[in-house]
């Protein structure tokens, strides 16, 4: 470098300095500036969650802990979570809730394969679509009630069995306790059937047609190209009906229990869901009820977690 | 590797639309065979059929002399490079390219074996464990690439597969699909609207309008001897400058001159020796015919020699290596009855010159004109009279 470039390259470095720092300042004030409205823009937010979810989350704990008719409330403390859980019918019901968990496989695989049927646009499947979809847009309460019919002793189900000449293993499926919950769970199922059917067709037509087609060129059959192909690009779909039948079968099943079963016979069909009715609406304990809606709360927020991990931004899937 | 043989082959869908009509086409054995046309003429419904992913709906495909109507496309033993590229999102390129394999029950040092090559061929190498998403479009269209050589099929089958590319990548995309299907010897039918394409790729070229097969022949061919109107205003950019004209006898009545060309104002002979070639000229004379001259075909008088016309010029265009003149001819140029209507104002033709031309706007140029290149096509069929 000669002396005059040298000498102008000592001058150019401090005004690039001084422009560095100043832009970097400038730079640090937006930055600020933009930080302090998103915190202002979410305020109004926050406050909404915090009133309606962290309070009543909060005084549901509070009351938890708690003998509370209603009315007055006197303070037992944490010691109501150690009797809880020694309670041998509180096992119960979390065991029939986990038993309906085993329903939530076909709840999704049975939709799967109907969606992929309907997909194939074989003749009529617009009236197929409706057909499964139907479950969906019929309330639970009319659900429960065709699903009580259809298994009672002289319902429908027994009606076939008598006609196709297995009249003998007829049985009241809703007098058993093990059979009133094969009952619930299979009821479960064919209430999900037209969501999880509707979720899956969604994921399908978003699907590249030229994929299956490249697989077919590829050599796979049908078969092969509906599980090597269509199912792992459905990934994020099933994780997605996963979450929300797990949901289901442990929150949104009250109407079917309390139109079928009424949680019985004996603690049958009582899930936990049903548990916090009967305790806090028939025996009045409002603090009991409490205390089941936080530990339905702490699953279900398990679970959230569980739907968080698997549903990842960036886990390879595509669709 | 495999003869590829369409008999009337017809596609006609549902709601009625004739997608192809009637197309006769064989490919030979190694052979590159471009379909090329406008977008909708049905060149990837016919690729379609082939592939077997498209029924047909009357005629035979053949593969190696086999019937392959029937016959699903995954027993057709072919690879096919889609315009999306049809990756599996969720394999990586290694997997996305042993995939087929696989499901071949090759064995797995097979794979591996094939699987290297293709990469190291398509310079893949560095990528085999990314998933397609990671990769640039230049990349992606190579695993797709790759995804058809380690089959090893009998035949390749390539829709539009660099439609998605940028103009310089499609360039050098290009030169490797060439290279590539040399070396490897592979019969391949090739799908593109773009005619630079399908000139450069091919060793013959079928063009097809709405759903009929115009012509086919080598790119050389196919420029310079069009068999119709289509294919002359197809192939070729600028395009053909197509005239409405008139063939009428030289010189006096009765007299024994040569035929020649009328259009507006200008006159042109025709060459005795192409008047000698097609004897056809004579049904022709004084009928109205449509007359084709290529740009490069149209010189500065001034630098080239031939008969001259005379054109007031309306543009001039420098493109670097040569000057497009744009001049008014006098006459309405030819519009096909399917054209648009806002063709129909270009009564002007394009000359492609020497750059050293002085040319200039607004001046009346003496343009030569190269006859013995001249076309000539029937006005009611659109069939060329020197074919």
């Amino acid at each position: 470098m000669s002396l005059t470039e040298a000498k102008t390259a000592t001058a150019i470095r401090p005004a690039v300095r001084r422009r560095g720092r100043s832009g970097r300042a400038a730079h640090s004030r937006l930055s600020r500036r933009r930080r302090r409205a998103g915190i202002l823009l979410s305020l109004p937010a926050l406050a909404l969650v915090v009133a309606l979810i962290g309070i009543p989350v909060g005084q549901a704990v509070y009351y938890s802990m708690t003998q509370w008719n209603g009315i007055t409330a006197t303070w037992i403390g944490p010691s109501v979570y150690t009797a809880l859980f020694k309670d041998p019918i509180f096992w119960r019901v979390v065991e029939n809730n986990a038993l309906l968990l085993l329903a939530v496989p076909f709840a999704i695989g049975i939709p799967l394969v109907i969606a992929a049927l309907l997909n194939e646009h074989v003749r009529g499947w617009r009236f197929f679509r409706s057909v499964y979809f139907l479950p969906t847009a019929i309330s639970w309460v009319v659900i429960g009630m065709f699903a009580q019919r259809f298994f009672a002793a002289t319902g429908v189900l027994n009606n076939l069995l008598s006609h196709v000449g297995f009249g003998a293993s007829a049985t009241d499926m809703l007098a058993g306790e093990h059979s009133a919950l094969v009952a619930l769970a299979i009821t479960f199922i064919w209430s999900m059937v037209g969501t999880n059917t509707i979720i899956f067709l969604t994921g399908m037509a978003t699907l590249d047609p030229t994929l299956t087609e490249a697989a077919r060129v590829d050599g796979l059959s049908r078969t092969q190209i509906f599980f090597r192909v269509t199912l792992p690009l459905l990934t994020r779909f099933i994780q997605f009906s996963f979450v929300i039948t797990v949901i289901s079968a442990f929150s949104a099943l009250f109407s079917l229990i309390f139109v079928m079963t009424s949680g019985g016979p004996g603690f049958g069909t009582t899930t936990l869901e049903f548990f916090i009715y009967q305790a806090g609406f028939q025996q009045v304990q409002f603090g009991t009820a409490a205390l089941y809606g936080v530990v339905l709360f702490v699953i279900m927020a398990i679970a959230g977690l569980v739907q968080l991990r698997l549903i990842k931004p960036d886990d390879g899937g595509g669709w | 590797m495999a003869q590829i043989e369409l008999e009337s082959v017809t596609k006609e869908f549902p709601d009625g639309t004739t997608a192809v009509s009637s197309l006769d086409l064989a490919v030979g054995d190694g052979e590159l065979l471009v379909l090329v046309g406008p977008s909708g003429c049905g060149k990837t419904t016919a690729l379609r059929m082939v592939a077997g992913l498209e029924d047909v709906t009357s005629g035979t495909i053949s593969i190696d002399g086999r019937p392959v109507n029937d016959v699903e496309p995954r027993h057709r033993d072919i690879a096919m490079v889609f315009q999306s590229y049809a990756l599996y999102p969720h394999l990586s390129v290694y997997d996305n390219m042993a995939f087929s394999l696989k499901y071949r029950r090759a064995a797995k040092a097979e794979i591996r074996q094939r699987v290297a090559e293709a990469a190291r061929i398509l310079e893949l190498e560095p990528y085999l464990q990314r998933k397609p998403r990671q990769l640039s479009g230049g990349q992606r269209q190579r695993v797709a690439m790759g995804r058809a050589i380690v089959r090893q099929p009998r035949a390749f089958l390539m829709d539009e597969p660099l439609s998605n590319l940028d103009a310089k990548l499609r360039v050098q995309m290009r030169a490797e699909i060439a290279q590539l299907q040399r070396s490897l010897g592979t019969t391949t039918i090739y799908v593109t609207h773009d005619q630079t394409e399908a000139m450069t790729l091919g060793t013959r070229v079928a063009v097809i309008s709405g759903g009929v097969l115009q012509q086919v022949a080598a790119p050389q061919e196919l420029y310079r001897r069009p068999a119709n109107l289509f294919v002359a205003g197809f192939i070729g950019s600028p395009p053909m400058n197509l005239i409405d004209a008139r063939l009428e006898r030289g010189g006096a009545a009765g007299d024994d001159a040569g035929p020649v060309v009328v259009f507006g104002p200008h006159r042109l002979a025709i060459p005795p020796e192409v008047v000698a070639a097609h004897p056809a000229f004579e049904r022709y004379l004084g009928e109205a015919i449509v007359l084709g001259i290529r740009p490069e075909h149209l010189h500065d008088a001034a630098i080239a020699g031939g008969p001259v016309i005379k054109l007031p010029v309306r543009l001039r265009e420098e493109l670097g290596s040569e000057v497009q003149v744009h001049g008014a001819i006098g006459t309405a140029a030819h519009v096909s009855a399917d054209a648009a209507d806002d063709l129909r104002s270009l009564a002007t033709i394009v000359a492609r010159m020497d750059p050293r031309t002085k040319i200039a706007e607004g001046e009346t140029a003496e343009i030569a004109v190269d006859t013995a290149e001249l076309q000539f096509f029937d006005p009611a069929s659109g069939d060329s009279i020197l074919a």
